[in-house]
């Protein structure tokens, strides 16, 4: 009984965390690709570079989802298999 | 068997597209001298890339006395790209991603940090490397006071996130690829067994194993490179940060190197 109350509570809070993280890092895209727009738009000859720290600022973002997924998909197996 | 060839070594399978002799070729030959040049042309290209963009990625960042880092973010860069792209075959048994485990990655995070530390002593002395914890240079010293426990948490925090971010990276492609498969056959589970359904079935199921091999060539290609592209690059900007306030105690012989491409991540 115990067991399952702590395994659905890392169960909601990791969907939580993982939402919240998806927001933040949708946000965090979202601003990466306008400034790189902006910036094209302005400066049509330095897209190609723009474009390199677009992606490297996409991967800086979505690496905060990635700790994310991970750390959460870690503490529901440590979770589940801790608890008895 | 790998080592059993299917003809005995000197004996060439040819072809002819003429009668004449000089219009024989060996045909074996070609295939693998073509695949040579191919995967030459590619690992040249590679390494004279990384290289040239490496180097001015320093001289922009560090300046003109970084020279020594351009061996250590090579060999880190190579190697974190090296063992993302080996992800892509199914290692078989005991072996896993190299870069899907903590401890490998956070031993390369620590090198990275205790090296920037040792230059960062050397290059300010051991004044000008505890002058950088009060940072923002240009401010009262109660103020600057202020800001030392902050620099500090700055410094502890950044070999963290170094490694769980190529951590939290691989890992959670491993993880998607887990998940998806388990989809796989969760969905052909929903599936009846009727005539209709497997007929369904014989057509759903390739096409799903078919799009999770992309995610994963995806994942593996583009999320792995990127990764050690950004390992490599924050390897730099750290070595660049840790020769702050140099400039402005009026003891550095090297202009003020331009700002950095970009800022560093969190």
């Amino acid at each position: 009984m115990n067991h399952a109350i702590v395994l659905a509570g890392a169960l909601i809070a990791a969907g939580i965390a993982l939402g919240g993280g998806a927001i933040g890092a949708a946000v965090g895209d979202g601003l990466a690709g306008n400034a790189t727009i902006q910036g094209t738009a302005r400066q049509p000859e330095a897209q190609a570079r723009l474009q390199i720290i677009m992606f490297l600022i996409i991967g800086l973002v979505e690496a905060m989802y990635f700790i994310n997924l991970a750390l959460g998909f870690y503490f529901i197996t440590a979770v589940a298999s801790g608890v008895k | 068997m790998i080592f059993l060839a299917e003809v005995p070594p000197g004996t060439h399978p040819t072809v002819s597209v003429c009668s004449s002799w000089y219009c024989t070729f060996n045909y074996d030959s070609l295939i693998s001298s073509a695949v040579a040049i191919v995967i030459t042309l590619i690992v040249g290209f590679l390494v004279e890339f990384l290289i040239d963009y490496v180097r001015g990625l320093i001289r922009e960042s560090v300046g003109e006395g970084g020279g020594f880092i351009v061996p250590l973010a090579m060999t880190i860069g190579f190697y974190i790209l090296v063992a993302n792209w080996l992800d892509f075959f199914p290692l078989a048994g005991p072996v896993h991603p190299a870069n899907a485990d903590l401890n490998q990655t956070l031993a390369m995070a620590l090198v990275v940090i205790i090296v920037v530390q040792a230059y960062s002593l050397r290059v300010l002395g051991v004044g000008g490397y505890f002058r950088r914890f009060t940072k923002p240079f240009e401010m009262a010293l109660p103020i600057r006071i202020l800001f030392i426990p902050l620099n500090v948490i700055e410094e502890v925090v950044k070999p963290v996130t170094l490694s769980l971010r190529l951590f939290g990276n691989i890992f959670a492609g491993t993880l998607m690829v887990y998940l998806l498969g388990l989809l796989i056959s969760y969905v052909a589970s929903l599936v009846p067994t009727g005539l209709p359904g497997s007929a369904f079935g014989v057509v759903l199921t390739p096409t799903v194993e078919g799009l999770l091999i992309l995610w994963k060539a995806f994942d593996i290609f583009f999320v792995g490179s990127i990764q050690a592209f950004i390992f490599t690059l924050l390897t730099i900007i750290y070595f660049g940060m840790a020769r702050e306030g140099l400039e402005e105690e009026g003891h550095g012989t090297h202009p003020r190197p331009a700002p950095a491409a970009v800022e560093t991540g969190g």
